[in-house]
């Protein structure tokens, strides 16, 4: 719930930024919140002698329903994941990306390009950042022994110290993932498996599904084991706490995110947009991201030179893990089989 | 001559809050129960295709249970609340510092709700301060499971909507003439009778007001569940959000939230029902 708060933060910044204009262009972004340094932002800023306004979102869903319903109008640059910048390309709400603007395209690897099915050759997004859902265990808390992968979640011995995220994909696209099948199966025999997984093996010893408040509580040694972003309890602990935790992306694979950028269809300042697009990339620039974050220089391997941070996973942990794609009608079918988990004792 | 002009200073004096009302209340609750007719589009929204999708899916098994969970969930903390309420607005009523003790019914509302709820986080957790000091004390020799249950719901739910009890009894409280009591013990009734069967019956107004003011904002309730609830305490107020923001079926949501509404409109309906027969049943005993 920190998100209302900077939410609210966020908010009295628009305000204020939006007063500081002398006149000049202003781009204007919808971003995730607590997700690009402003170090970045001002030096853009400056560089290019514009303003910068940002409206924040907390889930795609939140974002897409505001776009659907009109209140995307004059936003240039919007932040979507994978499954939907491909619903937006395929709703034909994008302004397509003009290469010739953004050489650091360049430092965008392949690999990522090659995982992002929906939009390989970059035309309508530009990947801001690839990166998945891990474990972090505490170590002053966990046996000595425990299972570096999903399974963790079925150890009795940490039952009732354990959180999973609250969100059907990643819970899902694991156990689909650990069962040796691909994260967004659309097998009914496949994913009933996999409910049958999280339902009988991980809930029982599990105190909850979260995506609010856990990491204050990991942070607090209430919790051994979260199923958690990197970002999440970077945001909460100190390096030195960080230091008796095990972040790891298990062997076996799982869910992973790529977030985009794309510029909207009726974007007022395409061009600032491009600018901006390519600014992101700029190796030196995308190294304070990924040092904010301790992230790994997944995106732009260029940038890795520039880090300053170790980052609490490396590119090559992300092999075996697969992009969250959109399910269409199927998600239905995982709805369903989630209720009960999600709702039920 | 009189009567119509009356009438229509009536009608000038209501009109901003009517029109305040209709724009910012009923025209929402109308999009409401009309999305909850029609068909989901796929990435959500609606598409106008008449539909009981929505009200087949409500009386999908879980979902019964977790709407009659949030029932009970609001029956147990109203009364609760309504428990602790009564003798807190009588005994504020009485006392000679009524101002001090109302600020501080209504000091907790100059933070915010969120932040209340983290601080109960770090009271009940299981490293939390009230079971380190059980066991400092040698009370408790294991941390007891204060938190992320139904039990520390309820507890959060009370803490937040107490004041919505304590002010309304208050005020009823605050109305009622002590010298009454006095006069039926001088007819011979005893303490308690007197309270039960004076005082009481003279308070009702506030008790419906104070049940309608906690019970309509605890069944709706959100936050608390979320944030201080464990596997089995999700409310329905939860599931609207989780409808809206990941499924994508926004007229389950609505649906859901018509629901909440009915429900919450009987509630009140059969409370003010029964507090006016009672105002009735006393106009004709004096």
């Amino acid at each position: 719930m920190t998100r209302i708060l900077s939410l609210v933060l966020a908010a009295a910044l628009t305000l204020l930024s939006s007063c500081g204009g002398d006149g000049t262009r202003t781009l204007h972004i919808y971003n995730w919140t607590y997700y690009m340094p402003d170090e970045v932002i001002t030096a853009f800023e400056e560089e290019y002698d514009c303003d910068v306004v940002i409206d924040y979102f907390s889930s795609n869903e939140e974002m897409f329903a505001k776009l659907q319903a009109g209140g995307g109008r004059g936003y240039d640059i919007v932040f979507p994941s994978a499954d939907y910048t491909s619903i937006m390309i395929k709703l034909g709400m994008l302004a397509p990306i003009d290469h010739a603007m953004i050489p650091n395209l360049q430092y965008i690897p392949d690999i990522v390009k090659q995982v992002a099915t929906y939009d390989p050759g970059m035309e309508y997004s530009v990947p801001y950042f690839m990166g998945a859902a891990g474990i972090a265990v505490n170590t002053t808390l966990a046996p000595p022994d425990y299972e570096r992968s999903w399974m963790i979640f079925a150890d009795e011995r940490l039952a009732g110290r354990m959180t999973l995220l609250d969100d059907m994909r990643e819970v899902m696209g694991d156990a689909l993932k650990t069962l040796g099948y691909s994260n967004n199966s659309t097998s009914p025999d496949e994913v009933q498996e996999a409910a049958r997984l999280v339902a009988d093996e991980w809930k029982p010893n599990i105190v909850k599904f979260d995506a609010e408040s856990f990491a204050k509580s990991f942070a607090r040694g209430e919790f051994a084991v979260v199923h958690c972003y990197a970002e999440n309890i970077i945001a909460e602990m100190s390096a030195e706490e960080l230091e008796k935790v095990d972040f790891f992306l298990p062997e076996t694979g799982g869910s992973m995110y790529i977030d985009n950028m794309v510029i909207l269809k009726d974007a007022p300042e395409k061009e600032l947009a491009h600018q901006f697009i390519n600014f992101i990339h700029e190796p030196e620039n995308y190294a304070i991201f990924l040092d904010e974050f301790s992230f790994p220089p997944t995106t732009n391997t260029a940038a890795a030179a520039y880090m300053e941070t170790t980052p609490l996973y490396t590119a090559e942990d992300l092999e075996g893990y697969e992009v969250i794609a959109d399910l269409g009608e199927d998600l239905d079918m995982y709805n369903k089989l989630w209720e009960p988990i999600r709702y039920m004792d | 001559m009189r009567k119509p002009r009356k009438d229509k200073a009536g009608i000038m004096l209501a009109a901003p809050m009517g029109l305040w009302v209709t724009l910012f209340f009923a025209v929402p609750l109308l999009i409401i129960v009309t999305y909850s007719f029609l068909k989901k589009g796929l990435y959500g929204g609606v598409e106008w295709e008449p539909s009981f999708d929505a009200y087949r899916q409500v009386l999908d098994p879980d979902f019964i249970a977790v709407t009659l969970r949030t029932l009970w969930t609001s029956i147990l903390a109203t009364l609760t609340c309504l428990a602790l309420a009564l003798p807190t607005a009588y005994a504020i009523a009485r006392s000679r510092h009524q101002t001090l003790f109302l600020f501080l019914t209504i000091i907790p509302f100059w933070t915010s709700s969120l932040i209340r709820i983290y601080a109960w986080i770090n009271l009940l957790s299981t490293e939390g301060l009230v079971n380190n000091i059980l066991l400092a004390l040698g009370i408790i020799k294991e941390p007891l499971h204060l938190i992320y249950n139904l039990f520390a719901v309820i507890l959060v739910l009370v803490y937040m909507y107490l004041p919505f009890a304590i002010l309304p009894l208050f005020t009823a409280f605050d109305r009622f003439d002590f010298t009454l009591v006095d006069a039926a013990r001088d007819l011979g009734s005893s303490k308690l009778g007197a309270l039960v069967r004076i005082m009481l019956p003279s308070v009702r107004s506030g008790i419906t007001t104070a049940l309608v003011f906690t019970a309509i904002p605890v069944f709706g309730a959100y936050t608390v569940p979320l944030l201080v609830g464990g596997m089995g305490s999700t409310m329905v107020g939860n599931i609207i959000v989780d409808q809206v923001q990941k499924t994508r079926n926004w007229p389950l949501a609505s649906a859901f939230s018509v629901i909440l509404t009915l429900v919450s409109l009987i509630g009140v309906l059969t409370v003010l029902r029964g507090g006016r027969k009672d105002k009735k049943s006393k106009e004709v005993r004096t």
